[in-house]
């Protein structure tokens, strides 16, 4: 059980700011994900709670004890990799037993054994126990890690990019074998990404980095939905949203060459250079609706077709049902869910929403 | 006019047969997507067409003439790579005049059709700057400019956008097949990416351990999947797949009581009683908060918000079903929910080969 804050956290590497005054929050039995690209901060940020580096500034509070100064033997953290770093030479089970036969944590042998048969089980690989891990498939590498990771109950795991080595449709398993064992389990899990379904589907709460700050923590309907700025609007959603910059008056957002589009809009966005944000979803095809544009691309992708659009002098994307028939050239007309549409500041790309 | 054609091609490496036995013609103009896992054998396949591995057994043709035998260079196919191979002390212009230049043409030939090109792929501005100074998206640009420049009788491209990030790739994906549309040169396209087979394909090669699995449009591909593998393979979140028995009106879920009820026109085309597995896209599966007659009372086990929509999981006698619902539908994880499946969508498999059985409403 651990509830975990960073306060005013800063960390450079030879000149360069890698943490920018990181302040966080995460609660304790939360499945909290870090979202970022490369370079953005996100696994300085775990190895500063993981305390193998050591902050410039700033504090890093494990259940309300600072630790910032402590080793990160002392910190009784969990440290789960993307490449998974497995004794090749041991079986499984001597894998999993290695850390419960710590000198420093003593466990009698009937624990070691019991242990060792709740995670074997959790993880479904009991049936691997007696392998060498150079006999194992990627995924079942993955999951011994995971395994050595939880075997020993610590307060805290942290897990940097764990499934990204991993093809596509074992990632996709093991997204939701995760999600369900942190549920069973109740602890704290970090998990840092840079993949925004991985953060979308898995985490409680997500903070976005942007080149070493945070920029937003919310959850994911939050992230997605209400975006306090043009950044985070885009770290989310495939295809990423629509930002088109334009103007609102009298209920009309005029998005130029003559593209209006009805808008409630609101006093403080009247006269002002704005950026409108609009998800591929939320945009709607049909007979007349009130804005025109050019087919230029449909992808069918089965499940549902992205349409790339030329509407005046902006490209837009929108995704339709397979059941719409549609070609390159075609001209449609276009609409907008207006009360979805996100409003954000032409200058600062802060959302109005959140005081931009 | 450049149809290229394989007929009974095989190769070896060792004892591994990378290239099975494979026919396949690639009509003239057509975007075609080799898609499988790394080792399946595409990108050798690939290679072998362009010159660059030789075969065993069979004929490559290209525009009708048997090219097996001669040296890349005489085949006149451009061939992109997944990392892009540029002149690093030469500009993106002299980088794209190499290979007109290479072969003797004329100064203002050369010129003409730099700048035409450069056009094509909106690179125009970045013509006089070095490749150091370009980004990932603009990097791989200039090198399928450099492969353009030719006008090659066939395009043949190995991941080349593999190693840009999401949001590039969604673009450059848009950009191909624009510039395919435009130019219309033959294109053969790898990838282990479903999502860029589906965007790109006029038709999609699906290939595992060296043969080809399934040869048609996306559509096809997606709807009519001829195996288990290329049900899998295509497709985001993953078809469910659970072994099943015809009985009574239902097909019936291995380790569960219960199972989807569907109309006899569809199960009289099985055979009763015999275990089969029954594949159905997440899509496909329907979950209704109150109670619908005939279908599955569950519970809900995982929610994943992907913002756009949710995918629900539900845990069903020995497995899993995973099903995509519109953003928020349910809950939370264990909400009671009903469960149906669209039969004109379900599909059914040998339990062993994994073949489909073609049944279908």
């Amino acid at each position: 059980m651990a509830h975990i804050e960073l306060r005013g956290v800063s960390k450079s590497f030879g000149g360069a700011a890698a943490l920018r005054n990181v302040s966080l929050d995460i609660a304790d039995g939360q499945f909290f994900v870090l979202l970022g690209e490369t370079g953005a901060g996100k696994t300085t940020t775990l190895r500063v709670i993981a305390g193998l580096e050591k902050p410039e500034a700033g504090q890093v509070l494990i259940d309300g004890q600072d630790v910032t100064r402590w080793g990160a033997a002392e910190r009784d953290v969990a440290l789960v990799l993307q490449h998974y770093s497995l004794y090749p030479r041991y079986t499984v089970r001597q894998n999993l037993e290695f850390p419960l036969r710590s000198p420093i944590r003593p466990t009698t042998e009937a624990e070691i054994a019991a242990r060792i048969e709740r995670v074997s089980n959790t993880l479904r690989i009991t049936h691997l126990l007696d392998r060498k891990t150079d006999r194992l498939s990627g995924g079942e590498m993955q999951r011994v890690s995971i395994g050595r990771a939880i075997v020993r109950t610590p307060q805290v795991f942290l897990m940097d990019e764990p499934l990204s080595a991993l093809d596509a449709k074992l990632r996709e398993a093991l997204r939701a074998e995760l999600k369900d064992l942190q549920i069973s389990l109740g602890q704290t899990f970090l998990f840092v990404t840079h993949d925004q379904v991985e953060a979308m589907s898995m985490g409680d709460r997500i903070g976005v980095l942007n080149r070493g700050s945070l920029v937003q923590v919310g959850t994911p309907h939050e992230i997605y939905r209400d975006p306090c700025n043009s950044f985070v609007a885009r770290a989310v959603g495939a295809p990423a949203i629509n930002l088109v910059p334009g103007r609102m008056a009298g209920g009309t957002a005029t998005l130029g060459d003559g593209l209006a589009l009805p808008h409630p809009g609101g006093a403080e966005a009247d006269g002002r250079g704005l950026i409108f944000g609009v998800r591929p979803e939320d945009l709607q095809i049909s007979a007349g609706s009130p804005a025109g544009a050019r087919v230029n691309d449909v992808e069918n992708h089965g499940v549902e077709k992205i349409v790339t659009m030329t509407a005046g002098a902006h490209r837009l994307r929108a995704t339709v049902p397979v059941t719409l028939k549609l070609a390159v050239g075609d001209q449609v007309r276009f609409g907008w869910d207006a009360a979805r549409v996100v409003l954000f500041d032409a200058a600062s790309g802060r959302s109005l929403r959140h005081g931009g | 006019m450049t149809e290229i054609a394989l007929r009974s091609v095989n190769k070896h490496f060792g004892a591994l047969h990378v290239i099975n036995n494979v026919d396949l013609t690639v009509h003239d103009r057509e975007f075609v997507v080799f898609l499988g896992q790394s080792g399946c054998g595409k990108t050798t396949t690939l290679r072998a067409i362009a010159g660059l591995e030789t075969v065993d057994s069979g004929d490559i043709l290209i525009g009708g003439e048997k090219v097996q035998d001669r040296r890349p260079e005489a085949r006149d196919v451009a061939f992109v790579f997944q990392s892009f191979a540029l002149y690093p002390h030469l500009t993106v212009y002299e980088n794209m005049a190499f290979p007109l230049r290479a072969v003797g043409q004329r100064r203002d030939e050369v010129d003409r059709t730099v700048r035409r090109v450069a056009d094509v792929l909106q690179i125009g501005n970045l013509l006089a700057r070095r490749p150091s100074a370009l980004s990932g998206g603009d990097l791989q640009r200039v090198a399928i400019g450099r492969a353009l420049v030719r006008n090659p009788k066939a395009m043949l491209m190995d991941e080349p956008i593999g190693s840009l990030d999401a949001k590039l790739r969604e673009e450059m994906r848009v950009e191909l097949k624009r510039l395919h549309v435009e130019q219309g040169s033959t294109t053969i396209y790898v990838t282990h990416d479903q999502i860029e087979a589906m965007a790109l394909a006029d038709r999609i090669v699906v290939m595992h351990e060296g043969r080809l699995q399934q040869v048609g449009t996306p559509e096809q591909v997606y709807a009519e999947p001829a195996n288990l593998f290329v049900a899998q393979f295509v497709g985001s979140p993953v078809m469910n797949v659970a072994n099943v028995v015809i009985a009574e009106g239902q097909a019936r879920l291995a380790g569960a009581a219960q199972g989807f009820g569907f109309p006899s026109a569809l199960l009289d085309q099985l055979p009763p009683n015999a275990p089969l597995t029954m594949g159905i896209r997440p899509e496909a599966l329907d979950i209704s908060l109150s109670a619908v007659p005939g279908a599955m009372a569950l519970e809900a086990h995982l929610i994943e918000p992907l913002g756009s929509h949710d995918i629900v999981d539900m845990r069903v006698g020995d497995g899993v079903l995973r099903a995509r619902t519109r953003s928020g539908l349910v809950p939370g994880p264990g909400t009671p929910i009903w469960l149906s499946a669209d039969p004109a969508r379900a599909h059914f498999f040998h339990i062993e080969t994994g073949q489909s059985l073609g049944a279908h409403l």
